[in-house]
């Protein structure tokens, strides 16, 4: 396989471009999407080197259309993504309902800039944390992986498409205009080392014609791939595991949602990651993820010098959440600061999840700028 | 760790130079952010890049006091000298700049229309300068990177204005 | 015309077990299935080289009754839907089984934009100038003074045109019948499926429930009298007044060209990246 940029080495790019390449490097081969920025980078690599790479690259009339089409290619087997930024992300979360009701993998990337509405589009947010879990209407649970580096967007990328793969879901990636736009060194490996996780398909017909039964007892039921001679009938309605609209039977509505919320709640073990920065010792805990986070490593080293015990949980993955983690360490500290650039989403999570065990505080900003460190120090002290 | 703030306006080829520094720090294997700021002009606007360098694991997303800042404009300059630390280094255009601080610098613009034949070559000339004057990364480095990043065709310009800002700077 | 057995077309189509369908007595929505299953069955095609997709409403249903892939999508998304499926996958054959209130409201921005791109796929298109799922408010489509419930004393507004919306936007093949002109609609469902490139077949059909009822048209039969009154042939309108042709449907066949289809622009496009990039093989 011939790839359009350099790989098993080093290169200096963009966190946007690197979530381009990383998409082709986990066997992404479909893309659609909308220009808005500070997203449209992506969509410009893909454009580059989707048609090189025998993928589709298509601008869409409107992010409704982007997120449409890359479901519709997700189920002839192909894997596929879109990205954007709030605007287009609130445009999308009609269809990211209708991915998480038919259980489509896909990965949609959302480029935050500062809102609501067109806000500031040339500069970074993290402010669509609690769209991208809960914006889609009804009951549901979705993966919403947080990169902090260009590196992190680039490795996150190719986890993002192995969870959606493997847990048959949309997942979000969910950057910011900071990490999209700046350039560092990412090592690029050599793409026979990327794991790559490839959604199950049915292994007869008669799997195939219930698209939606637990076949496997995990509560991912084995994808039909369209034009395979399954005649899969995919419904957005409540349907039962044939696929047959069920919109009034109170326990088919019950027993699919709870399978496809249970499937990814009952795997946070998997799904979860996180980093912890001089947390084990520490009188203070800062949570922090994103770029928000890479201030927070610096602020927590700083007080360190000053001597003041401080440590960072810096979370790679903000739904599923651990809300038990963060209790065991709020047993463990007198106080939780939460640094994100918004005016508290995360925050009333690790609330919640701290339960009164300790205090918990939020350290907000807005306006474009990342927290710097002295932002963060200033509190804590 | 090494904080270089390049200010300048729209057109001048800052982020360029940012982009390339950066890239020759990566070469190296240098860990290095690049972050630019400009404002909704393509021409004309205020223009920074921002690079950081360092050996340790880099956390830092912004210049908060530059050790380094090259001012190619006025209007650079005027808006990012109280980011420079105390002691830092201030290298200006002599010609375009006026500045009351310390400072050491050549007139890049001029030196790119009438020794390299081409104004558009400053930021090569500006970043031949920095780097003779810094050390922050090997001349060779910058070569290579220049090779990868400039518009094909435009190599050999672009390189012979990075050797006569390089040369200027060896002085 | 040979007409094979409904018994057979039923039987090899339909998913019995999803069966019946929510179609109410006298829906036209059965008729124009049946004409493009028939229409399949005379091309020949296999059943495992189609899929079917629809958005929402009343006709958006039909996927799930037919023994085929497919896709029932969100509200007026289904051609957006179709885009992804046709370019990832350009060996399906797509048909797009749509409502007017779909195809020129909610989805009015997809539809026109997928025929721009000359998306190969077949749009059968059921007009009843009514939403009737949701229990008869007034569609784009209905004509002026038609009564709905979201315009109890009379449409005040202009209708939209489908078909020759869809002209304007470059299709390659659109026509429009009524129920009643069931052979003139099942050839043009045949040419349509046969056009690589955007197709559609408009037809208007009955909803005595949601649409008759309030225009004092209860029936089935009573709505396709209608039709037969308000339904103009293309050759006999080219010699009418815009005076004469007020509150009249024109049927027949509008377009039939051949313009390249998206899939196959998109082939030449990658050809022609390969070779600015020095990639050929």
């Amino acid at each position: 396989m011939r790839y359009p940029f350099s790989v098993g080495r080093s290169d200096f790019i963009q966190g946007d471009e690197a979530i381009a390449r990383a998409a082709i490097l986990a066997g992404c081969r479909f893309y659609a999407g909308y220009p808005i920025t500070p997203a449209s980078e992506i969509f410009e690599a893909m454009a580059l080197y989707m048609p090189l790479v025998d993928g589709v690259s298509i601008q869409m009339e409107d992010e409704l259309g982007s997120i449409a089409a890359v479901i519709g290619a997700s189920w002839t087997g192909a894997k596929a993504m879109t990205a954007t930024s709030g605007p287009g992300f609130s445009l999308m979360m009609e269809n990211l309902g209708y991915a998480v009701m038919t259980e489509t993998p896909m990965v949609v990337v959302d480029v935050q800039r500062g809102g609501p509405s067109t806000g500031q589009p040339t500069l970074a947010a993290q402010g669509d944390v609690m769209q991208a879990i809960w914006g889609t209407h009804g009951d549901h649970s979705i993966i919403v992986l947080t990169p902090a580096t260009v590196q992190e967007a680039f490795d996150m990328t190719i986890r993002a498409f192995n969870l959606a793969e493997k847990y048959r879901t949309p997942v979000v990636l969910l950057t910011d205009g900071e990490v999209g736009h700046m350039r560092e060194r990412v090592n690029i490996p050599d793409p026979d080392e990327i794991e790559r996780i490839y959604r199950k398909i049915p292994k007869s017909k008669e799997q195939g014609k219930y698209p939606f039964r637990d076949w496997d007892g995990d509560g991912v039921p084995p994808m039909p791939v369209f034009g395979r001679g399954y005649r899969a009938y995919i419904t957005g309605l409540t349907h039962d595991e044939r696929g047959k609209p069920k919109t009034v039977e109170a326990e088919i509505h019950e027993s699919l949602i709870r399978r496809i919320v249970d499937k990814i709640e009952k795997n946070k073990k998997d799904i979860i990651d996180y980093e912890t920065f001089d947390l084990d010792d520490a009188d203070v805990a800062i949570v922090s993820y994103g770029i928000a986070s890479r201030s927070a490593i610096r602020a927590v080293k700083i007080l360190r010098k000053e001597g003041i015990k401080a440590g960072l949980l810096k979370l790679n993955v903000v739904w599923p959440f651990d809300f038990e983690m963060i209790e065991r360490i709020a047993e463990r500290v007198n106080r939780i600061y939460v640094a994100e650039m918004n005016l508290g989403q995360v925050y009333h999570l690790v609330k919640e999840g701290a339960n009164g065990k300790a205090e918990v505080e939020l350290i907000p900003k807005i306006g474009g700028e990342v927290h710097t460190p002295k932002d963060i120090i200033e509190r804590v002290r | 760790m090494t904080q270089i703030r390049i200010a300048g306006f729209g057109g001048q080829g800052v982020i360029l130079a940012g982009v390339i520094l950066g890239e020759a720090a990566a070469i190296e294997g240098l860990n290095v952010l690049q972050t630019q700021d400009y404002g909704s002009q393509s021409r004309g606007g205020h223009s920074v890049a921002d690079v950081i360098i360092s050996r340790e694991p880099l956390y830092d997303v912004m210049v908060t006091k530059a050790d380094v800042l090259m001012a190619m404009s006025q209007i650079g300059y005027n808006g990012a000298i109280d980011s420079l630390r105390e002691g830092g280094t201030l290298i200006i255009d002599t010609d375009l700049v006026k500045s009351d601080r310390e400072f050491i610098g050549a007139p890049f613009t001029r030196l790119a229309e009438e020794k390299v034949g081409l104004a558009l070559t400053v930021n090569m000339v500006a970043l031949g300068y920095l780097v003779a004057k810094t050390g922050i990364v090997k001349k060779e480095s910058v070569e290579e990177a220049i090779r990868r990043r400039v518009p094909r065709g435009t190599e050999e310009i672009n390189l012979k204005a990075f050797r006569i800002g390089y040369e200027e700077g060896a002085k | 015309m040979y007409l094979e057995s409904s018994y057979k077309i039923r039987d090899k189509y339909l998913r019995t077990d999803m069966l019946p369908t929510m179609f109410c007595p006298g829906c036209g929505i059965g008729s124009v299935l049946q004409f493009t299953l028939r229409s399949i069955e005379e091309l020949g095609w296999k059943q495992d080289e189609v899929v079917w997709v629809s958005g929402i409403g009343c006709s958006s249903r039909v996927p799930g009754y037919v023994n085929f892939d497919g896709l029932h999508t969100t509200h007026g998304r289904a051609l957006a839907f179709a885009t992804g499926i046709k370019m990832a996958n350009p060996d399906l054959k797509v048909v797009v089984f749509a409502g007017d209130g779909d195809m020129s409201a909610i989805g009015g921005n997809h539809f026109i934009h997928a025929i721009r791109r000359n998306l190969d796929v077949t749009v059968i298109l059921i007009n009843n100038f009514t939403y009737g799922m949701t229990g008869g408010q007034v569609a784009p489509t209905a004509l002026k003074g038609l009564k709905g419930t979201t315009a109890p004393y009379g449409n005040f507004e202009n209708p939209f045109d489908i078909s020759q919306l869809a002209v304007a936007a470059g299709a390659n093949y659109v026509a429009r019948w009524s129920v009643f002109n069931y052979v003139q609609g099942m050839n043009s469902i045949k040419k349509a499926l046969q056009k690589k490139g955007f197709s559609l077949v408009e037809f208007l059909s009955p909803c005595p429930v949601s649409f008759g009822r309030r225009n004092r048209m209860k029936t089935a039969p009573e709505l396709i009298r209608w039709y037969q009154k308000i339904t103009v042939p293309i050759s006999k309108a080219k010699k009418m007044s815009p005076e004469e042709l007020e509150g009249k449907v024109i049927i027949g066949e509008f377009v039939d060209r051949d313009r390249p289809s998206l899939d196959e622009e998109y082939e030449r496009y990658k050809e022609r990246a390969k070779k600015l990039m020095g990639w050929e093989e």
